[in-house]
């Protein structure tokens, strides 16, 4: 399927990201990490179909046991004693659960990035912070242009290198080594020699004169402004629920969570809309085209 | 000299903003962690603290309107070091980015030391994926190059081989090492505790060790090579040695 | 309109006593195109960055620029930067963003244009340039041709009043540079853009420039149309005339001292020639006019053409049945592959890009395996020999770019770590050095930085780096790409002297000049396979299009003339 949210206007893309990751690190509610999780995992499947699946499944699932298994070794607090390690320290229920929870926590975040990964590719970040940092984000755009261009030269200069008989591939560690560096310093004076026609170029063009402008080829439009719309509406709502203390759950000394009220679940409604909002999106536009292909 | 009033205005700016930084804004994100965050205060202070030190650096640089050599050597420099990176791939941890950052900041100064490593360590996240570890990686990185170029650009250790390789090997294994796991700590435990730490460092321990051995190696190979050919741009094309 | 007045210019770089150019005097009109030839190092380039104040070199120049009327220092950056683009040799370096729409963007920004007029003059310069398909992409999926096209594009787009490219095609093949010359030719003629150009590729530049300026030694020689200049170079035997179109060479030799203008393109060099012919034959009606001669045409080759490539030396490097993709799903780009190849050959293997010429290269060096058939040199696989057995005293390879082979300061220390692994004496390795020296004469360039040296000394250097591992076998990878006349025979004279001494020599090349004029044995790629191989004569005189300027302006009244020599030595017996 093909994901449509990635077409939204960069500021979308990476307000979104910005909103759900830090929710996602901040929200230890059960309820709240269940649904980060679901749609973490949701959104990672719909953007990368079953390379996201074993991804998830091979180093995931792994990863929230160990993390989950590392809190309760280190941290002994809370009531709930369950039994005494053999250098006398106790593990206790409370422990536990937060281990798990940072674990839950922790896996999130990793799928989210990346969901992020997907999403949220150089132009568009670069679109984000050209308009703050011109100069830095000039940088990260020569960066990400040079360096596919050196791992290019370097396979070069080593093919060259090899066939006067300095092969990095062959010979003894010390010379290995010797080759591997003789290709490393080749490489860095190419880059720095050809890199001043580069320079001489963004002069040429203008480059240093004063007001400078930033363009851009993605517009924001009306569709963007609804999403926008839609997604500080829900934020607002998860953020109201965070200050009424709906969103916070206490695990120390003993597990301690406000009550469900209907307003807990209109902030839990609120956080799954904002979570599955690429999803819902993708889902809508699928539904549309559909609907077209049918008609004609 | 114009050079000169501008490097001190400069320093004046960064000084103001650093002391902004360290007597408001900080005191008042550890406020904010401590009574909102409650479980996550460590890690969220952190990292606020983190992204902090690298907004003045990237201030001053914007303000002072750099040029596109600077910008150029800056941009080519980390991405030397992250193509070196992606061409280490078969050997885990054993990367010459270190290396290659101090070589930056000994040659170019403290400033662009620190840009080079804190842009190295976002730019090979575009190729590796970035992740929670993105703003650790460019903080220790920049940091690096920071010190190198305090340390060794016209200071008092000079450019002597051996002092660099003694300086990158402990800079990566107590300043890397160091504070990339306690990043990476914090970020799934909620309470900070001197066992969980040294747990970590333990279990981290040869990771950091290969890495620390990977900079001593490419610093003890590569610094004097590169060194020259910096020199030889630097006065080649009269490139503007960034401003410290 | 004056474009550009240049009074009295003078200009010498620090440290030199020489003066770099020396009492320029030149105008240039508004709308006109003109290029400007001469060897590496006549001071062309530096006078283009003279006309540009922030590409102008370090140094203490002399006399008045005019841009418009008005001296150049005096016009503010910004309309500099704006009215005078400048498109310089590499096309990679010149590319500073990671994304084409950026790219054309970028000078745009410079100059503070806002959003709507950057959309709207990027749109237009995209569609102009035929941009719009790879609007989206990233620059380093572009071929070379796609970039120097971009870089064109990039500085159409701020509209510019003249354009000024220092040898935009010299690291393009063929097809790329036809196609960005007629960008040119377009802009000039569609847009009025005043073009100033350097260019070595005189054949497809002369035809569509409406002057040609001469230089030597940091002066202007000729400054006239082109086929005046190239006439003033002949009368003058100035020994650049040797770099001139085919046709205006022939003409020059056979009939020069006549009234009628020298010819410029193939197409006028056939119609002098069917003149002179009908005026020096005793029966015009059969000679005259342009129809193919029947019995010429149906005759044998010339047999003076050369010998069978068949010989009885012993064969060097063979392919039997190759085949090579470069991964499982790919499409093969070597398809049944056949070749032999003896000692002591000059082997060159032209066609186009992408038909798997370099990937044949990359084989014989071993670097890459066939996945069926066979790939021998002296009978044994290239890819299972230990890198000593088979680059130290066997193989050689000059690769294109010789800078992927300097790894030292100087010239000097570099030849030297070529002999660093080997167990000789410092005396003999001293002697090495200096013998290797002597005969690619870099006896004044040994303590000077690599990259400090022009273009084809580089190559020279990077040749005796290699030449100091003794092979016997030399690969070269497009050698010329990127040298002028005079640093193309040069090659030529090492690589004939290498060749007489024993060693084999497989090119590759775009050039079917050079392959012509100096190679032993030619034969044509195409889609993974050799087409045709035949001694170099007999495969030019039998191809029509892929042939040499020469033979292409005779091949209807003689097939065998493949070189001007030939060509002229016909020429004056045919009467």
């Amino acid at each position: 399927m093909k994901d449509h949210f990635s077409t939204f206007h960069p500021i979308v893309n990476f307000g979104y990201f910005a909103a759900i990751l830090i929710f996602s690190m901040v929200f230890m509610h059960p309820v709240f990490q269940c649904i980060a999780l679901v749609s973490a995992v949701v959104y990672s499947i719909m953007l990368k179909g079953r390379g996201a699946v074993r991804f998830n499944l091979l180093y995931m699932v792994p990863l929230l046991l160990l993390t989950a298994a590392m809190n309760p070794a280190f941290n002994h607090e809370g009531v709930t004693i369950l039994f005494y390690l053999s250098n006398g320290n106790p593990i206790t229920l409370e422990s536990i659960l937060f281990g798990a929870a940072a674990a839950c926590m922790f896996v999130t975040i990793i799928i989210w990035f990346s969901c992020y990964n997907a999403v949220m590719t150089s132009d568009k970040f670069i679109y984000i912070f050209g308009k703050i940092w011109p100069a830095l984000s000039l940088i990260f755009s020569m960066a990400l242009r040079f360096v596919p261009r050196y791992l290019t030269q370097i396979r070069i200069i080593s093919g060259a290198q090899k066939c006067i008989g300095r092969d990095v591939t062959q010979g003894n560690i010390w010379r290995r080594a010797r080759n591997g560096i003789a290709i490393v310093s080749i490489m860095t004076t190419w880059a720095l020699e050809n890199a001043i026609e580069t320079a001489d170029s963004m002069k040429s063009r203008g480059y240093g004169l004063p007001n400078r402008s930033s363009f851009s080829i993605f517009r924001f439009d009306s569709r963007d402004m609804i999403v926008s719309a839609a997604m500080l509406g829900c934020m607002s709502v998860v953020l109201i629920g965070a200050a009424m203390g709906e969103n916070t759950i206490r695990f120390f000394p003993s597990v301690k969570m406000i009550e469900l009220t209907p307003f807990s679940v209109v902030v839990y409604g609120s956080y799954l809309m904002l979570c599955m909002m690429p999803v819902i999106i993708t889902m809508v536009e699928e539904i549309k085209w559909k609907r077209i292909e049918s008609r004609s | 000299m114009p050079d000169k009033q501008l490097t001190e205005r400069h320093w004046s700016k960064r000084m103001l903003l650093a002391s902004v930084l360290i007597l408001l804004v900080i005191p008042a994100t550890i406020m904010l962690g401590v009574f909102v965050l409650n479980d996550r205060k460590y890690y969220f202070i952190s990292l606020l603290i983190v992204l902090y030190t690298m907004i003045p650096f990237a201030l001053v640089f914007e303000k002072r309107k750099p040029q596109a050599r600077e910008l150029i050597v800056i941009a080519v420099m980390a991405s030397i070091a992250v193509a070196g990176r992606a061409a280490f791939f078969m050997l885990p941890q054993f990367k010459p980015v270190v290396a290659i950052v101090i070589i930056a900041g000994v040659s170019l100064g403290a400033e662009a030391g620190f840009l080079v490593g804190a842009v190295a360590g976002f730019v090979s996240n575009f190729f590796f994926g970035q992740g929670p570890w993105t703003p650790w990686q460019m903080f220790c990185f920049g940091i690096i190059g920071y010190l190198a170029g305090i340390l060794f650009h016209k200071g008092a250790l000079g450019r002597r081989r051996l002092t660099l390789c003694l300086f990158g090997g402990l800079a990566t294994f107590v300043i890397y090492g160091g504070i990339i796991n306690i990043g990476s700590l914090l970020m799934f435990t909620s309470h900070f505790s001197w066992e969980a730490l040294l747990a970590t460092y333990a279990s981290g321990f040869w990771f950091d060790m290969v890495h620390a051995i990977a900079t001593v190696v490419f610093l003890f190979f590569l610094s004097r090579p590169m060194l020259e050919k910096l020199d030889r741009i630097k006065i080649k094309y009269g490139l503007i040695r960034a401003q410290d | 309109m004056e474009t550009y007045r240049i009074e009295e210019l003078n200009f010498t770089f620090p440290l030199q006593e020489s003066k770099t150019l020396s009492h320029i005097n030149l105008t240039i009109q508004s709308g006109e195109f003109v290029a400007i030839c001469g060897k590496s190092g006549s001071g062309k380039s530096t006078l283009l960055r003279q006309l540009k104040s922030i590409l102008a070199p370090h140094g203490e120049p002399s006399g008045r620029i005019l841009f418009c009327g008005q001296p150049l220092e005096e016009v503010d950056p910004r309309t500099q930067a704006a009215q005078i683009g400048f498109v310089l040799q590499n096309p990679d370096n010149q590319i500073v963003t990671d994304k084409v729409w950026h790219e054309l963007a970028f000078g745009l920004e410079n100059l503070g244009f806002d959003q709507r007029t950057i959309r709207l003059r990027v749109a237009e310069m995209a569609s102009f340039f035929g941009i719009q398909s790879w609007f989206h992409r990233d620059v380093s999926e572009l071929s070379g041709g796609q970039k120097q096209l971009l870089n064109l594009a990039s500085i159409m787009a701020m509209h510019p009043a003249v354009l000024i490219l220092d040898e935009p095609t010299s690291q393009l093949d063929p097809i790329a540079a036809a196609e960005f010359l007629a960008a040119l030719t377009k802009i000039n003629r569609e847009l009025g853009t005043t073009i100033i150009m350097t260019e070595h590729r005189l054949e497809e530049v002369l035809p569509i420039t409406d002057r040609l300026i001469l230089m030597d030694e940091g002066a202007v020689l000729a400054d006239a149309p082109p086929a005046q200049a190239g006439e003033a170079l002949f009368r003058m035997q100035h020994p650049m005339s040797a770099s001139m179109p085919s046709p205006m060479q022939i003409y020059a030799e056979v009939d020069g001292a006549s009234a009628s203008a020298y010819p410029v393109t193939v197409k006028e060099g056939r119609q002098w020639l069917n003149d002179f012919l009908s005026s020096r034959t005793a029966a015009p009606d059969t000679m005259a006019g342009d129809c193919p001669q029947l019995s010429s045409r149906t005759a044998a080759p010339d047999t003076a053409a050369g010998e069978p490539p068949q010989s009885s030396k012993q064969v060097a490097i063979t392919f039997k049945d190759v085949w090579f993709k470069y991964d499982k799903h790919g499409p093969d780009v070597l398809k049944d592959l056949s070749l032999e190849i003896r000692e002591g050959q000059f082997y060159c293997v032209v066609g186009g890009n992408g038909t798997g010429k370099t990937t044949a290269l990359s084989l014989i060096s071993g670097i890459r395996q066939p996945y069926r058939g066979k790939v021998l040199i002296g009978g044994k696989n290239p890819a299972k020999m230990k890198a000593n057995e088979l680059f130290i005293n066997h193989l050689g390879v000059l690769p294109q770019n010789p800078q992927t082979l300097f790894v030292k300061k100087t010239v000097e220390q570099d030849l030297h770590d070529m002999l660093a692994d080997t167990a000789l004496s410092k005396e003999e390795k001293s002697a090495k050095v200096a013998a290797i020296v002597q005969f690619a004469e870099l006896e004044h360039l040994l303590s000077m930085h690599p990259y400090d040296l022009s273009g084809g000394e580089q190559q020279r250097a990077a040749l005796a780096k290699v030449l100091l591992l003794e092979p016997r076998i030399l690969l070269l990878d497009e050698p010329t790409k990127g040298l002028d006349g005079f640093f193309k025979e040069k090659l030529a004279a090492f690589l004939k002297k290498l060749n007489d001494s024993g060693v084999t020599i497989v090119m590759i090349s775009h050039d079917i000049e050079f392959c012509a004029r100096h190679g032993e044995v030619c034969a044509l790629f195409f889609d993974g396979g050799i087409i045709a191989s035949d001694s170099a004569g007999r495969f030019f005189s039998g191809n029509s299009f892929y042939t040499t300027a020469a033979n292409r302006m005779v091949r209807h009244v003689w097939s065998g003339g493949i070189t001007i020599e030939d060509v002229i030595e016909r020429c004056q017996t045919s009467s």
